[in-house]
């Protein structure tokens, strides 16, 4: 009796270390992350749409329907990148994403400066310099850190109505994406 | 004692990826958010929900994303029925309400709306709304969705108060009532 307990109270003790060791591996080993979908449509150093869902048709990234999406890849070894244009007079937002797909930062337009959006993504070698003053950026542009050299910028716009979808979608390519120069 | 400590172990991490409520999710009638999943830092529990989930996540200052897979009875979400959510959101700048597939495929009738936007959708005088989700006809605000099979509810809510300080903003989230089948 005693023995089972203990066999027992063995295999409650593996599961919980199993179960840690799923939860903490699975980042690493998952083969749909939102990375490596994003790496399928974006490019680096220009800013693409992303497909519009269509009814009945796969949706792996679990767009919102409503809104227009742009994706901006940096890669900041040659330099920090920068997401900037003017968007419509709308709801907009903008989120940096690392390799992980997790958001390392994010903020709407009620936040921002209205229709411009200026953002800067810097690495830390080159937040060292920004603070040492080595690198001249203009005043108003919104500083991001990352850990990572690779990261990508998605912006989501709310087209109003659906009217005008196409030319607010038109705008959104427009905004510039690539490294500033140091 | 393996088979214990398989059963705990792979059990334990599906139960905490689907379900979540212990360890990273926070449940509100029959909606379901992971309230770090936009956070620089998300917990370990949380990084995993998002590797197996694979969806462009909002980040922390653009919203939060609410899914319901059952209605506020418990009964797995079945396009052969009728749904009606009833109440109120969070205070947001807008928010969308979509029908999809498990799969996150769109299952609104090809030609007509794919959600419901804030904007777009009649109130009552006291700011309730009164929305309804089936293949047949309903009244008020119908979004008409289409196939058979289960399906999931997205509650969007952009720039929203939920999860911001007071933790009672997320309690106002609207019922799932199934009304006919």
């Amino acid at each position: 009796m005693v023995r089972t307990l203990l066999y027992l109270a063995a295999g409650v003790l593996l599961g919980l270390a199993i179960h840690l060791v799923v939860i903490l591996i699975l980042p690493t080993l998952a083969p749909n992350t939102v990375t490596s979908k994003l790496n399928a449509v974006a490019q680096v150093n220009k800013t693409v749409l992303l497909d519009a869902v269509a009814p009945g048709a796969p949706n792996p990234l679990r767009l919102d329907p409503d809104l227009i999406y742009a994706a901006c890849r940096l890669d900041l070894r040659t330099g920090p990148g920068e997401l900037s244009g003017l968007l419509p007079a709308t709801f907009w937002s903008v989120s940096v994403y690392d390799p992980s797909g997790t958001v390392i930062y994010s903020t709407t337009n009620r936040d921002s400066s209205g229709q411009s959006l200026d953002l800067g993504v810097f690495d830390q070698g080159q937040t060292r310099l920004l603070a040492e003053q080595k690198i001249d950026v203009d005043a108003g542009l919104l500083i991001v850190e990352s850990q990572s050299d690779d990261v990508f910028v998605v912006v989501r716009l709310e087209p109003p109505q659906p009217a005008v979808r196409d030319r607010y979608a038109a705008q959104l390519q427009k905004l510039a994406c690539h490294n500033l120069a140091t | 004692m393996l088979v214990v400590a398989l059963a705990i172990g792979f059990g334990l991490s599906w139960y905490a990826l689907n379900d979540g409520r212990l360890v990273g999710a926070t449940q509100v009638g029959p909606w379901t958010a992971w309230p770090r999943a936009g956070s620089p830092n998300p917990d370990p529990y949380t990084r995993a929900y998002l590797a197996r989930n694979g969806a462009l996540q909002l980040g922390q200052g653009e919203g939060v994303l609410f899914v319901a897979t059952t209605d506020s009875d418990g009964q797995a979400l079945d396009r052969r029925c009728r749904y009606r959510i009833d109440g109120t959101t969070p205070v947001a700048t807008f928010w969308t309400l979509t029908p999809t597939a498990p799969d996150g495929s769109s299952i609104a009738r090809p030609d007509g709306p794919f959600e419901f936007q804030s904007r777009r959708v009649a109130r009552a005088d006291d700011g309730s709304l009164q929305l309804y989700v089936s293949k047949t006809l309903a009244p008020l605000n119908w979004l008409e969705i289409t196939g058979d099979g289960p399906f999931w509810l997205s509650l969007a809510l952009y720039d929203t108060t939920a999860f911001t300080g007071t933790a009672t903003a997320a309690t106002t989230l609207p019922s799932i009532i199934r009304e006919a089948c």
